[in-house]
């Protein structure tokens, strides 16, 4: 409101003053005689945009983004309504291009991409898709084993390639518009040689780098590796050992840095392990649970 | 009045008495026979201590920083009969609270309201998030105005905020350094006015305090109005919009 007073000998002439400055718009809020004029308060109020309400935080969610640990930075936006919403407004969601691309399973070593490799295969048997499954994952023993048992229950077969050249020949052979799955090697994301070594291999397979980030890591650690991941060409984030830890700070920390969040694994399970993450879901269980 | 109440102060524009008002409003409900709390909700500029003349060892900051509780931070001025939770003056620390820390100080602050019959938070100047906050937060809004142009477009302000923050809040005007009744009278009338047209609610009227030099002498000596001067015209007024609270 911008408010002003108006002081002339006489009523008409203050109000000419008032309509020359303010306009026709300008409301009288006062008259008063002094001495021997008058004194006119007038004010206006310009057209603007209503005001948003100031939502007060929610205690609860206060308290569960105590609870799980969430960096001020995103705090605020989180704070500001509805969880769902505002998730769904702070943070990508998406599901695995796997009808588009080879999907490159990455992340540090011992976050579970073999198990998340093993239940992407097995949903997609389940639903009659029989994938390319590779394992770039020569070096750790038992690493192939591992994939191998499952892909074996699956009837689908493994292909081993210790080399990216081995991975380009194994994807050019497949038939077409089969989905395909990268079991990558544990990758240090401080070791510029092996995010080096990632991107590679990205680039010769045309592949989705996507990283698998197991929750309960501190949130200022996820973010620096998702800020390295994102750099070396990841879009996507599959979050895993839900099942082990509660607070899921650092989840949020590492999507805050740009990653999409695609899938939350849940629980030991192969077939049902792995679940598709999404805003009312991952608002629901930023809620429950905290103690 | 019910149990419990918390009242917020608001003003905008600063320099318009709002810390005094507080404080006189506090002695005021005490001699009253209410157990009052002042807490000093000025989070830049806090100075209720410095108008009471006490130097409090633990002030709304270590309540914040997590260092000390609300209770232990609450002292009582013997003077007045009421307990006072210290601000602390230039502490920019305190203005740039953030909105979840500020949430569990009010919640403490509700807490602590339940020993007493009512709360006053004397908010600090200008229309910073906390300062709406807790203008919302509180069960009623006292917004202090005098005649100048500018305070009554700073008292709008915050009339507007919190119309669209408590759409069901129901603020009253002080209309403060009246130079006579009917000029307090006009000028609140002529607040009411810009809100009924421009906001389509109008304030109520608490109460009108004519300009009184004894104001001044009792901040000067650090001392309380009503002790110093209980019959100075800007006392009984104050005294009588304490009993219409």
């Amino acid at each position: 409101m911008r408010l002003k007073r108006y002081r002339a000998a006489g009523m008409a002439q203050a109000m000419a003053q008032v309509r020359a400055e303010l306009g026709a718009d300008a409301l009288i809020l006062a008259t008063q005689r002094l001495g021997n004029g008058v004194e006119v308060t007038a004010a206006l109020e310009p057209d603007e945009a209503p005001l948003t309400p100031l939502v007060s935080a929610d205690p609860k969610l206060v308290a569960a983004l105590d609870f799980h640990g969430v960096p001020a930075l995103l705090r605020g936006e989180l704070q500001r309504g509805d969880l769902a919403t505002t998730l769904a407004g702070a943070f990508g969601f998406a599901a695995l291009p796997l009808e588009e691309r080879p999907l490159l399973i990455a992340g540090p070593p011992g976050t579970g991409k073999t198990l998340t490799v093993a239940r992407l295969a097995t949903r997609l048997v389940m639903s009659g898709i029989k994938p390319l499954v590779i394992t770039a994952d020569g070096k750790r023993a038992g690493a192939t084993e591992q994939l191998a048992a499952f892909t074996k229950l699956l009837g689908i077969s493994l292909v081993v390639a210790c080399h990216p050249v081995t991975v380009g020949r194994a994807l050019t052979r497949r038939e077409p518009d089969t989905p395909v799955l990268i079991d990558c090697p544990g990758c240090d994301a401080y070791d510029p040689a092996q995010v080096e070594e990632l991107s590679a291999l990205a680039s010769t397979a045309n592949a989705a780098i996507v990283l698998v980030l197991a929750a309960g890591l501190d949130p200022a650690e996820a973010v620096d590796v998702a800020r390295i991941y994102a750099s070396a060409g990841a879009r996507l984030l599959i979050a895993t050992k839900l099942d082990l830890a509660r607070r899921l700070g650092s989840i949020l920390a590492a999507a805050g840095t740009g990653l999409a969040l695609a899938e939350a694994g849940i629980g030991p399970g192969a077939a049902d392990g792995l679940l598709p993450i999404t805003p009312a879901w991952l608002a629901a269980r930023l809620l429950s649970g905290v103690s | 009045m019910t149990h419990g109440q918390t009242i917020a102060i608001a003003s905008g524009k600063g320099g318009v008495g709002k810390t005094w008002f507080a404080i006189t409003l506090a002695h005021a409900l005490t001699r009253l026979g209410r157990r009052a709390m002042l807490f000093d909700a000025d989070l830049g500029l806090a100075n209720v201590d410095i108008q009471l003349g006490l130097t409090p060892r633990l002030d709304l900051a270590t309540v914040i920083s997590g260092k000390a509780t609300l209770a232990d931070a609450t002292l009582h001025c013997a003077d007045g009969g009421f307990d006072i939770v210290a601000g602390r003056s230039g502490s920019g620390l305190l203005s740039a609270i953030d909105p979840a820390t500020l949430e569990r100080t009010l919640a403490a602050l509700q807490i602590a309201a339940a020993r007493y019959d009512v709360v006053l938070l004397d908010l600090g100047a200008g229309l910073e998030r906390a300062v709406r906050r807790m203008s919302a937060w509180a069960n009623r809004l006292l917004v202090l105005a005098t005649e100048e142009p500018t305070s009554l477009t700073d008292a709008y302000a915050v009339l507007k905020l919190y119309a669209a923050d408590r759409p069901d809040g129901k603020a009253r005007i002080v209309v403060n350094q009246a130079s006579t009744r009917t000029a307090g009278e006009r000028t609140f009338a002529t607040l009411e006015r810009a809100c009924q047209t421009f906001l389509g609610r109008a304030p109520a009227l608490a109460g009108i305090i004519r300009r009184d030099e004894r104001v001044g002498d009792a901040i000067r000596r650090q001392t309380l109005l009503l002790s110093r001067h209980p019959n100075a015209p800007a006392a009984v007024d104050i005294e009588a919009i304490a009993r219409s609270l």
